[in-house]
């Protein structure tokens, strides 16, 4: 099967690099939903991570759980969206840089 | 045929009649004809019947009666606490003199507030009537707890009363100075209360059961109590010494009696109630009640014998150079206290109640008769601005004559029999057994010189001579309300010596010292209240035994009463000669320094001021400063550095998102750094 002439190691590259887009994205930008997507990719890359290594080790543990990780950021999202929604109307902008009147 | 625990089983009731006009007055008072006076009359009337019941059956059954009506703690857990009714011989005179006086005070008040258009008299008749039912309460309370709480409520219903007049200045202060003098006292007495309630775990007065007759079978070595280390002879020496303080209190005493003049302040009918036979009666009847346990302390009756002395004569001297009427009285009224006191700490039980009832009369008398005279004069007081009244107010000037004779001591009034005996029992102890107590004698024979002089003063000033205003001379007249009280109370002080007439059961030895016997009667036996019974305890504990001058008795008694008849003739003698005539001058003015020291009555209210200002409030402001400073401080200082760091700590936190990630990710890779160092992938 052609999956399994794929070394383990690229998958773990392909998923460390989409990790560090996404840090880069948070560590960088200053758009709420920038923000949003960025962590997403955060998440992806871990799902990668754990659908390679539940292929290599032969069970679908690791599969069945990547799909409560997408339906648990689908739910994160409408949260994150519903975050930026109020931060827009509070602040008339999506910048996280802005609002940090709830700090001592 | 009712028995006997049929009638005593209405005792409640005494007290219980005054608490429902109180109710009613308070209540109801607004809409009411008389604003609650009817209530208060008829409340007081039935306790007076009750309390006369009371007394015949008493003297006819010879049975006492000591019961419990509601308990806190049973006795055979730590402490025996609860309410409860004691009828004894003492109990049950004591109730039909309060009842008497709080019946005719509220007949007077219809003729000194009612008729003269006075406001707030639902107030004044619900204080009246919270008057009499703490008193009646006080009075049949069958242990020092219950006595204490009513003692407590006496002093509130003073507060209420004496401060009446509340929009103006001098009353509520006066009233609050009555409240906390006599609350000073009364600390001590609550501390006394828990002493005994530790010492003896019960606070009953009377039986084998109470806590006299357990402190003497301690003293005794027959059984043993907790004294807290120290000798059973000093501990309860102290405890007599701690509940005397709220006795002191209460009867107006040296040096807590400041608050008894500034009284004045309230309408005259409550200072008839508080003088006579509420409030100021109290403490002496307190110490008369226990009298089983101050007649083991022989130090502690010396004590009480020697304040009361000095008192007598301290308050008498004060008393000769004031003006106002109402103010003579209130220094009578100390000085005659004192005189109670002297009898009590002198063994003479017999004697202090026999003064006590005596005074009662005469005093609620002199009050209700100023009171007349006040309204007549249209709320004038100094008796400089009166003068040639005995023409227009008769009766008033009868009875007041009556008691004022009865207040020098003057044969044939109450007054004579009951000093006579007082002053007799002094002197007879005093010679037989504590010298001590021939130094209180020598003050109170002292003060009846006083007493007749400052009396006939101020009878002479206030109705012999010409009118000195245009008051005087038009008195306006008073009805029945006022003169009802008054011919009562008139005929009681003429006659009322013939209760205890001691000198003539002495000489011709006929059966006539009828309170004597009463007081010694059957019913107090088996209560150990009788008076022989205390006789027997200052005799064997005190070691108080008679001794007399010339050999005999009868001379010793006959000496003492020459004397101090004579004394209170010279005092009233001389007043009468210096202040006859229609226009007296001002002879005291002639006493000089002495007079600006009497009138600012020793400077006693400067000197407690200066206790409370200069004394203790620098001490609580230093102590303040000390707590402010030293403790709170150390607290602070050790708080501050938690409350630096903290501030300089939270300047990590910036609000921006990204800082953290910034952080989060820093932290994970130095993590990693670190684990691949210790972990050996490097």
């Amino acid at each position: 099967m052609v999956l399994s002439s794929v070394p383990a190691e690229y998958y773990l590259v392909l998923s460390a690099a989409v990790f560090c887009t996404g840090l880069f994205g948070i560590l960088t930008r200053e758009n709420a939903l920038m923000f949003l997507m960025s962590v997403e990719l955060m998440l992806n890359a871990a799902n990668i991570n754990l659908v390679a290594f539940s292929f290599y080790w032969g069970t679908l543990t690791g599969q069945v759980f990547t799909l409560f990780t997408m339906a648990l950021a689908a739910a994160e999202v409408a949260i994150g969206i519903g975050i930026i929604l109020v931060l827009y109307r509070n602040f008339d902008d999506v910048d996280v840089t802005g609002p940090t009147t709830l700090r001592w | 045929m009712v028995t006997v625990a049929g009638i005593y089983a209405y005792a409640p009731a005494i007290a219980a009649l005054p608490l429902a006009s109180f109710l009613v007055a308070l209540f109801a008072g607004r809409w009411l004809p008389k604003k609650g006076a009817l209530a208060g009359i008829l409340a007081t009337g039935g306790s007076l019947v009750l309390s006369a019941v009371t007394l015949v059956e008493l003297v006819l059954t010879g049975e006492g009666y000591d019961e419990r009506l509601y308990t806190f703690v049973a006795p055979a857990e730590t402490f025996d606490l609860g309410f409860g009714v004691l009828i004894d011989p003492l109990s049950a005179a004591m109730l039909v003199i309060v009842s008497l006086i709080a019946f005719l005070v509220h007949v007077f008040s219809l003729g000194y507030m009612n008729d003269e258009g006075e406001p707030g008299l639902p107030r004044y008749y619900a204080g009246l009537g919270l008057f009499s039912f703490s008193m009646l309460a006080f009075v049949f309370a069958s242990n020092l707890l219950m006595a204490f709480v009513f003692f407590e409520l006496v002093g509130l219903c003073s507060w209420l009363l004496i401060g009446h007049w509340y929009r103006e200045a001098a009353p509520p202060s006066a009233a609050k100075k009555a409240f906390l003098v006599t609350r000073f006292g009364d600390y001590f007495f609550l501390v006394g209360l828990v002493g005994v309630l530790a010492t003896f775990g019960t606070a009953r007065f009377a039986g084998e059961g109470g806590f006299p007759a357990v402190a003497e079978h301690a003293l005794a070595g027959e059984t043993t109590v907790n004294t807290f280390g120290f000798a059973p002879e000093t501990w309860f020496a102290v405890l007599g010494l701690l509940v005397l303080g709220g006795a002191l209190g209460k009867s107006a005493q040296f040096p807590l009696h400041t608050w008894l003049p500034d009284a004045m302040e309230g309408p005259t009918p409550v200072s008839a109630l508080i003088h006579a036979a509420t409030m100021v009666a109290a403490g002496v009847f307190l110490l008369a009640r226990m009298y089983g346990f101050y007649a083991l302390l022989p130090t502690v009756l010396a004590i009480i014998a020697f304040t009361g002395g000095f008192t007598a004569l301290f308050a008498a001297t004060m008393a000769v150079v004031k003006d106002e009427i109402k103010q003579v009285l209130a220094y009578s009224t100390i000085s005659q206290y004192g005189y109670m006191m002297l009898a009590l700490g002198a063994g003479g039980y017999v004697a202090a109640f026999f003064h006590l009832t005596t005074h009662a009369v005469f005093k609620a008398l002199l009050f209700l008769g100023a009171g007349s005279v006040i309204v007549a004069m249209h709320h004038e007081e100094d008796m400089w601005l009166m003068g040639g009244l005995k023409e227009e107010m008769r009766v008033t000037y009868l009875t007041f004559v009556a008691g004022s004779l009865a207040l020098a001591g003057i044969f044939p009034f109450a007054g004579f029999w009951s000093k006579d005996e007082v002053l007799f029992e002094t002197l007879v102890h005093g010679l037989g057994a504590n010298p001590l107590l021939l130094g209180g004698y020598l003050l109170g024979l002292s003060a009846v010189f006083v007493t007749g002089f400052y009396t006939l003063r101020m009878v002479m000033l206030t109705f012999h001579g010409d009118p000195r205003t245009d008051a005087a001379a038009d008195p306006h007249g008073v009805g029945w309300n006022v003169k009802f009280p008054l011919a009562v109370l008139g005929v009681l002080a003429t006659v009322g010596g013939y209760l205890n007439p001691a000198p003539l059961a002495k000489l011709t030895g006929a059966e006539v010292d009828f309170l004597h016997r009463y007081l010694d009667g059957p019913a107090s036996e088996e209560l150990l209240t009788s008076a022989h019974h205390y006789g027997d305890l200052t005799h064997k504990w005190a070691g108080y035994t008679a001794g007399s001058v010339a050999g005999s008795e009868s001379a010793t008694m006959l000496a003492g009463a020459g004397l101090s008849l004579a004394l209170a003739l010279a005092g009233a003698g001389t007043a009468f000669v210096l202040y006859r005539g229609p226009d007296p001058d001002r002879h005291t003015e002639g006493l000089g320094d002495l007079r600006t020291v009497l009138v600012s009555n020793y400077y006693q209210d400067e000197y407690q001021v200066w206790l409370a200002e200069g004394l203790t409030l620098r001490a609580a402001t230093a102590a303040d400063t000390f707590d402010q400073g030293v403790i709170d401080g150390a607290v602070d200082t050790v708080s501050s550095v938690s409350l630096f760091s903290g501030d300089r700590l939270r300047r990590l936190q910036t609000g921006v998102v990204t800082n953290y990630a910034a952080l989060i990710a820093l932290s994970v890779l130095l993590g990693l750094a670190a684990f691949a160092v210790v972990g050996g992938w490097l």
